[in-house]
């Protein structure tokens, strides 16, 4: 990092806290502070939406993948649009109606006090454990990147959230959301320009986009239906339709951010246009991962991305293995490097048989290439008795560093900070919001005045900001827990899905019901994760329909206990 | 329609106003799906192309 670089991060920094603690002004009832006293327009809602579910390692780890993957991740969003037209339809009318600060809250009005707990709890601990790991993930990549030490990077990301999430509430969350939503934009055409702009003089946009396609990391579309498979369309549409409707329909961080809409039709627009801008997003950022790539086409890689992997090949316990995987690789990015070129120029010159021949050649030397990676990250897993070494999240970073000027680095640095407070406050806002309305007001302290409510508010926000912080401290300690968490985060949600969709559209179904189909829904989702190869996207339509079908079952035996003359 | 005995207690009255263009919700739900089928076609013409 150069001076610019440091003056680009910090004044984007600054400017975001001080923005945030100038719109939270005001905050001074818990309505304003958690709902902003529903004055929110649909723009400052969707971008909210947008910036707390586009975590930092979404920009790190996505454009590295579209490296190494291609671009069917995008698939994943294919659902979105459906979901949140379902949402739009449904759920965003009736939680403005029932007049509540919680998704939660609707439950008990509902269904009974028991299921509004259980729920609150599946949330806390899905939203108490994915919070931490937010910030400490794009900690860790900058601290192997740029050498920063990463307790003291979660550390400063998390005063920053802090101090404008506690003092102005949800307020300057979302406007701070809106400010890092467009710095996040800014930062990544920016760098889009310039990688295309440091291809070689010979190598259009066109061509570029031709080198990727010709090597498949194109592949935005799969047809093939495949259970197994995580991205193809109809695991898209589908599983990723229920996972958005469990996301923006059940999850508090994402269900407060539209409930501080200032009518029904404004925060219906918010949700529609995430639902709009979302997909073209996700393409954008994968798109600029598949250029970077092809920019490695030109331009020696290393053979590793992650920095300390490959200075510990280069060291001397593992030299020797190491030095012909090297040579292998040197040599196979040559020959991708002359049959790209080759393939090039046959294709500008109209020549069909040196285009075939040429093509054969540059798909033979990637798979070369593709073959020697996974020797070398074979070679860093023997040496640390690892499970599964992977340098995704590392690539894209390690481009930036690498090439791009002094400033854009900066801007680029400044954006993975953007990405990380925006979800982070997102998160520390709704948890607060939970544990003080559901928890603290519905079992602990029920009549006490909105100024005393105000003030645990703040508390129960610098309490989970502290949290995260905490967390991401001792995250590096837990090492491959940080998989299982992030892995146990995303079973949840099958379950609150369920749970919603009977409290929405099952009238015959009670609380006794909702509860055991919840519990029930939730032993499927394990059952399912730890005896079957099943995808996780499908976890949520398993979930779901178990917490219906059992509520629907023991609703009805209920009623028949009950008054079997109804038999 | 739901059934009034679900509805939530303590409900207030919010009307549910028009969307400001396309006259009615149903077609602006219409151009969402309308425009994921034409999104999806585009990213398809787009793998098939470049492959």
């Amino acid at each position: 990092m150069r001076s610019l670089d440091w003056l680009v991060l910090c004044g984007t920094l600054v400017f975001i806290v001080s923005y945030g603690l100038y719109k939270g002004r005001g905050s001074d009832t818990v309505n304003k502070y958690l709902l902003a006293g529903k004055t929110m327009p649909w723009y400052a809602m969707a971008l909210s939406i947008m910036a707390t579910q586009a975590s930092a390692i979404t920009f790190i780890s996505t454009t590295g993948q579209a490296y190494v993957d291609g671009m069917r991740f995008v698939q994943f969003y294919f659902g979105l649009p459906l979901a949140m037209v379902i949402l739009s339809a449904t759920v965003v009318p009736r939680f403005h109606r029932a007049n509540v600060y919680t998704a939660y809250e609707y439950l008990e009005k509902r269904f009974d006090a028991k299921t509004r707990a259980l729920a609150s709890a599946v949330f806390l601990i899905q939203r108490g454990l994915a919070v931490g790991v937010a910030l400490y993930a794009p900690a860790i990549v900058l601290s192997v990147i740029l050498g920063w030490p990463d307790r003291l990077t979660t550390l400063g990301m998390g005063v920053l959230i802090t101090i404008y999430t506690v003092t102005g509430g949800i307020k300057a969350v979302t406007w701070t959301d809106v400010q890092q939503m467009l710095i996040i934009f800014v930062g990544l055409f920016i760098a889009f320009a310039m990688i295309i702009r440091m291809l070689p003089d010979n190598v259009s946009f066109l061509d570029a986009v031709y080198l990727a396609g010709a090597i498949g990391k194109l592949n935005a579309v799969d047809l093939k239906f495949d259970l197994q498979n995580r991205y193809n369309l109809w695991s898209g549409l589908i599983g990723g339709a229920f996972l958005a409707l469990s996301y923006f329909g059940c999850d508090q961080s994402q269900v407060q951010r539209y409930l501080t809409g200032k009518s029904i039709a404004q925060s219906k627009l918010s949700l529609l246009f995430t639902a709009m801008a979302k997909i073209p997003m996700q393409f954008f950022i994968l798109f600029v991962g598949a250029m970077v790539f092809v920019f490695y086409i030109f331009e020696r890689p290393p053979l590793l991305f992650q920095p300390i992997a490959m200075s510990e090949l280069q060291s001397s316990a593992a030299r020797q293995a190491y030095l012909p995987v090297q040579d292998r690789f040197d040599r196979a990015f040559e020959q991708r490097k002359q049959a790209a070129l080759a393939l090039n120029q046959a294709r500008h010159i109209g020549n069909t048989a040196a285009r075939a021949e040429s093509l054969d050649r540059y798909r033979v030397a990637q798979k070369e290439i593709n073959a020697t990676r996974a020797e070398g990250a074979g070679l860093f897993e023997r040496l640390h008795a690892e499970k599964k070494f992977n340098d995704t999240n590392y690539i894209f970073l390690s481009f930036v560093t690498r090439y791009l000027p002094a400033g854009i680095v900066g801007l680029v640095i400044a954006v993975i900070f953007a990405a990380a407070m925006s979800s982070s406050s997102g998160e520390v806002n709704s948890l607060a919001t939970v544990t003080v309305i559901d928890v603290y007001r519905r079992h602990i302290r029920p009549d006490a005045t909105d100024h005393h409510y105000l003030w645990a508010s703040r508390i129960a926000t610098a309490f989970w900001a502290g949290y995260a912080v905490f967390f991401a401290q001792y995250a590096r300690s837990l090492g491959s827990l940080i998989e299982a968490v992030n892995m146990l985060g995303s079973l949840f949600y099958g379950s609150l899905l369920g749970v919603f969709t009977l409290a929405f559209f099952f009238r015959r179904v009670d609380g006794t019901g909702a509860f055991i189909g919840m519990l029930a829904g939730e032993a499927a989702i394990f059952g399912a994760f730890w005896f079957t190869g099943i995808s996780f996207l499908w976890y949520n339509v398993i979930g779901c329909l178990v917490v219906i079908v059992t509520g629907i079952l023991v609703s009805r035996v209920e009623r028949l206990r009950k008054n079997p003359a109804a038999a | 329609m739901l059934h009034s005995s679900v509805m939530p207690r303590d409900r207030v009255e919010m009307p549910d106003e028009p969307p400001p263009f396309l006259t009615t919700w149903a077609r602006v739900y219409s151009v969402v799906l309308v425009y994921l089928v034409l999104l999806i076609a585009v990213f398809y013409v787009f793998t098939r192309y470049f492959a």
